[in-house]
């Protein structure tokens, strides 16, 4: 298979191409890569992204602000509380409105809480694409349900929350909110401790994860990746210690890096900032005290003076950023939505070239990408 | 929040709107900005959350490299790239860089005029512009100089005179392209 | 040759012909329930329900799948090799049943008592994979042509541990007459003289299946079904029974020359019933751990899965069967067979441990299809 084994032999050998989704169970969605392979060594990879493009930037340009919620939900729809809160503290941002503390402690446990589902869906996923069969992807969809189950009570939806609104929350959170976010923690810290136990002591698990998919640091910055696929190569950014919005200020956390920059430390990131992220949770609810979830004289039809801003936060996949520029008016005049997925895919190719076949599937899937917000 | 300043409504005089100006600079990273730049027709401005720097089309590269390249201000991470479409007025191209060591912003435009939409490629400078840049080309329009790879990325292949994030790309036609009845009312802007 | 399976003397090709008969019809209704079961158990391992709503407690569910698969249509690719891409079918489903010929499910109740039974057994095994690389080769997809190559790397390359293995045991029994190994293990299984034989078979029993962790052939994340992916309905439900009944067979197998089937722990003295309750138990107890491991193992990768047998299970099967003749040709004590397997069994656990703790550097490109070239 090797060329000089052909040349020894005269053996004529060809690269060929396989081509891997938009329809294939581990491509996490519609995203397509045309491999060249050699035998089952990876020459190239050709990433194909766009399937899932619905131009939301174009459609946010012809809603008012209000309307833009609804689509943020719908590009990153796994984290989609994180998605909206890049959105409206971009039009907070630039039409001066100030949040009142209840909201943005209830914000700040929100989106702590869809980082950890988030995160259990990559565990998941990930647990299926090394190749157990099932197992990981339903104990993290149990813990994943019982997040997703106080989302629903508290919005009203189990994915496209559409809760936060510029200002503030739509409405009050329901009365039982406190004891029903203690509940979940309860239980997602047995499900994580769970994932640890199926999945990072096993030995075949190690031997495909460590030392496969390897991007360093320098790379890893120089393609813009971000969240935790930058931190596994050991760079410690994290916008929410960087640049503190909301309350993150306030809190204590860790930012969790890793060593070599390879899947499995992609993975074990990801696993302690669950952990931090439950750390950050039980301090937002010490916190959280009665009183407004919006500023006190909110006008009817929200109307944002001509400015700038790009806001990001730190969404469970890394940097997601709204771009806004308003004219005037009461929508925006540009929206660019930065999408850490796509950032971070970029780096793909780096990772897969000279890896196997078996291995490019998980490289892929330690990058955990979510194509809503990649194609938006 | 410092979004003023830059709109500058109500009733100040100009000498107050320039101190004021100068006092918003003075608050961000412009003096090292400033320095690295030196050379460059570079004209700042206070945003909302980050220094906003024009530069000339034609020395907008040179400028991210410098700025990539300088010890202290050590832009290493290009946070996003796009475009804005000012009608009349030309593309902005909008750079958004970020320093991992530093922790600072600072955002980058460059104007381009109508009759020549085109800019030099930021590839040379991060390898993150890459997708990026390709993404506002096709969106836009626009030409990067240089791109290494300069297909579509999320348009069809052969959608090569649409540019949908222009203003002068109407949604409702599209929208009604896609079927009788389905049609919006175009509404007025 | 006994002839008294329906308790009268019959012409031995009819006799034949009903213990062939019995054999698969008896087979696939097995299979139906080792889906079932299987189903039942993953989905309590996966705190699922599983089945609950085709009959009583789902019990009807392979039925119904079954009878559904029979209903689709049969479809084939294009640009598919008509003869080899139906014929393949056959070559893994055939030889699979074959198998069953040896296989002693209680005292005197097999289809022949071959006098080289398990020599038999292992020969035919090793058809089916003919089938497989025929379905990968003929589906004119590549998916299935590299899950077909893989499948036939992975099984050239554990058919051989296995075997040896199964060499091994055969020496300290003294017969390749499957009947006659169980009859042997009235006191001791031979489990117990040979432990390290049997993780070795177990390994490479679960490779020649190509279950977790060796599916790589059938891997959904990476092949998505591999030779399998063109086939559809009732063909394909032919390489499901096929996979099943292996699954079946290898821990019949097992269980008779490893556990000692219907003889341990009760003698030839019990009746049939006990008998056949014994060898159920025994093959139950694999087939559940065979379970137990796929939900819980991930899948190796084909490098991996290739070194892992040439260079930890080969070795330690010739070191196996080496202590075997040196302790049998000069009589030492069977209590050294005990503490070299012991001894063995640990050392491959070691191995294993080592293996994938130690840090290895990224492979580069060439390097990696240079040990691709064993494949």
């Amino acid at each position: 298979m090797t060329t000089e084994l052909a040349r020894e032999h005269e053996y004529e050998t060809q690269d060929i191409m396989l081509n891997m989704g938009p329809q294939h169970p581990s491509t996490h969605g519609v995203f397509r890569m045309v491999l060249t392979i050699d035998g089952e060594v990876v020459r190239d990879v050709v990433p194909y992204v766009g399937y899932l493009h619905r131009g939301a930037e174009k459609l946010c340009e012809t809603m008012d602000y209000r309307q833009g919620i609804g689509f943020m939900d719908r590009t990153e729809y796994l984290a989609a509380f994180n998605a909206e809160l890049s959105y409206v503290q971009a039009v907070e941002q630039v039409a001066g409105l100030e949040v009142p503390d209840r909201a943005q402690w209830i914000r700040m446990i929100l989106c702590e809480l869809n980082r950890l589902s988030s995160h259990f869906m990559f565990t998941g996923a990930f647990g299926t694409d090394v190749g157990v069969f099932g197992t990981a992807f339903t104990f993290s969809f149990r813990e994943r349900e019982n997040v997703q189950d106080l989302f629903e009570e508290v919005t009203g939806d189990r994915m496209m929350y559409a809760y936060f609104r510029p200002g503030g929350l739509a409405w009050e959170v329901t009365d039982n909110f406190e004891q029903r976010v203690h509940e979940v923690l309860a239980s997602s810290r047995q499900g994580i401790s769970d994932m640890d136990g199926l999945l990072s002591d096993n030995e075949i698990f190690l031997a495909r994860t460590k030392n496969i998919g390897i991007i360093s640091a320098e790379e890893a910055i120089e393609w813009g990746m971000s969240g935790p696929s930058l931190r596994a190569s050991g760079v410690p950014m994290d916008i929410r210690k960087d640049e503190p919005y909301l309350k993150y200020g306030e809190v204590d956390f860790d930012v969790v890096t890793g060593e070599t920059g390879d899947v499995f430390d992609r993975f074990r990131c990801r696993l302690d900032e669950m952990r931090q992220s439950v750390r950050i949770i039980e301090q937002c609810l010490q916190r959280l005290e009665p009183g407004p979830i919006l500023p006190d004289r909110m006008p009817r039809m929200l109307r944002v003076p001509p400015g700038e801003a790009y806001v990001r936060t730190e969404a469970p996949r890394g940097e997601y950023g709204v771009y806004l520029v308003s004219e005037g008016g009461n929508r925006p005049y540009r929206l660019k939505i930065r999408s850490a997925c796509l950032s971070n895919l970029q780096a793909l190719r780096d990772m897969v070239i000279g890896n196997y076949i078996a291995d490019a599937v998980i490289i892929l899937g330690s990058i955990d990408i979510v194509l809503g917000e990649v194609d938006r | 929040m410092t979004n003023d300043g830059a709109n500058g409504d109500g009733g100040d005089t100009e000498a107050d709107e320039a101190a004021e100006r100068e006092a918003a600079l003075a608050r961000t990273i412009w003096a090292d900005v400033d320095r690295a730049l030196s050379g460059i027709n570079a004209s700042p401005e206070p945003g909302a959350l980050d220094l906003i720097v024009t530069i000339p089309k034609a020395e907008v590269v040179r400028g991210l490299r410098v700025l990539k390249d300088d010890e202290q201000l050590n832009f290493d991470y290009l946070r996003n790239l796009t475009a804005i479409d000012h009608q009349a007025d030309g593309i902005t191209v909008v750079y958004h860089l970020y320093s991992t060591a530093a922790k600072h912003n600072v955002t980058i435009k460059a104007v381009l005029p109508n009759g020549d939409l085109a800019v030099d490629t930021a590839t040379t400078v991060w390898k993150a512009a890459n997708w990026l840049e390709r993404e506002t080309a096709e969106m836009f329009g626009v030409r990067f100089n240089g791109h290494p790879d300069p297909r579509a990325l999320l348009l069809p292949e052969d959608m090569t005179d649409t540019f949908p994030l222009r203003k002068d790309h109407p949604l409702a036609e599209i929208e009604a392209l896609q079927g009788e009845g389905m049609a919006y009312a175009v509404e007025e802007e | 040759m006994n002839n008294d399976l329906f308790g009268f003397e019959i012409n031995i090709w009819l006799d034949a012909a009903a213990r062939m008969g019995l054999i698969t019809g008896v087979m696939t209704v097995v299979v139906m329930g080792l889906i079932y079961i299987e189903r039942k158990i993953i989905a309590r391992f996966q705190m699922r329900l599983g089945p609950t709503r085709t009959g009583p407690m789902g019990l009807m569910q392979s039925l119904a799948d079954a009878l559904k698969l029979v209903g689709k249509e049969d479809l084939r690719p294009a640009g598919a090799d008509p003869w080899v891409f139906e014929l393949a079918v056959y070559f893994v489903f055939v030889p699979v049943f074959m198998m069953f010929v040896a296989i002693p499910f209680a005292l005197n109740w097999e289809v022949r008592v071959l006098e080289l039974g398990l020599f038999y057994v292992v020969a035919v095994s090793s058809i089916n994979i003919v089938g497989l690389v025929m379905a990968g080769w003929a589906s004119d997809n590549r998916y299935a042509m590299i899950g077909g190559l893989r499948a036939a790397a992975q099984a050239i390359s554990y058919e051989i541990p296995l075997v040896l293995a199964l060499l091994a045991v055969a020496m300290v029994a003294g017969s390749l007459n499957l009947t006659e190994i169980v009859a042997g293990q009235g006191r001791v299984p031979l489990i117990v003289w040979q432990p390290l034989a049997f993780a070795i078979f177990y390994i490479a029993m679960l490779a020649e299946m190509g279950r977790t962790p060796f599916d790589i052939a059938v891997g959904e994340s990476e092949t998505a079904g591999g030779p399998h992916i063109e086939y559809s309905g009732i063909r394909w439900s032919m390489f499901f029974l096929a996979e099943y009944a292996a699954l079946f067979l290898l821990c019949l197998i097992a269980s008779a020359v490893f556990l000692g089937g219907w003889a341990w722990p009760l003698g030839e003295d019990l009746g049939r019933g006990w008998q056949f309750a014994l060898t159920a138990i025994k093959t139950g107890l694999l087939i559940f751990s065979v379970f137990w491991v796929r939900v819980t193992m991930p899948r190796l990768r084909i490098d991996q899965l290739m070194s892992f047998s040439w260079k930890v299970l080969l070795p330690l099967s010739f070191v196996q069967i080496l202590v075997n003749g040196l302790v049998l040709v000069y009589d030492w004590p069977d209590l050294l067979l005990l503490a070299t397997g012991g001894a063995g069994v640990v050392l491959l656990f070691v191995v294993i441990d080592r293996g994938v703790r130690r840090p290895r550097p990224r492979p580069a490109p060439l390097a990696a299809a240079e040990s691709e070239a064993v494949a």
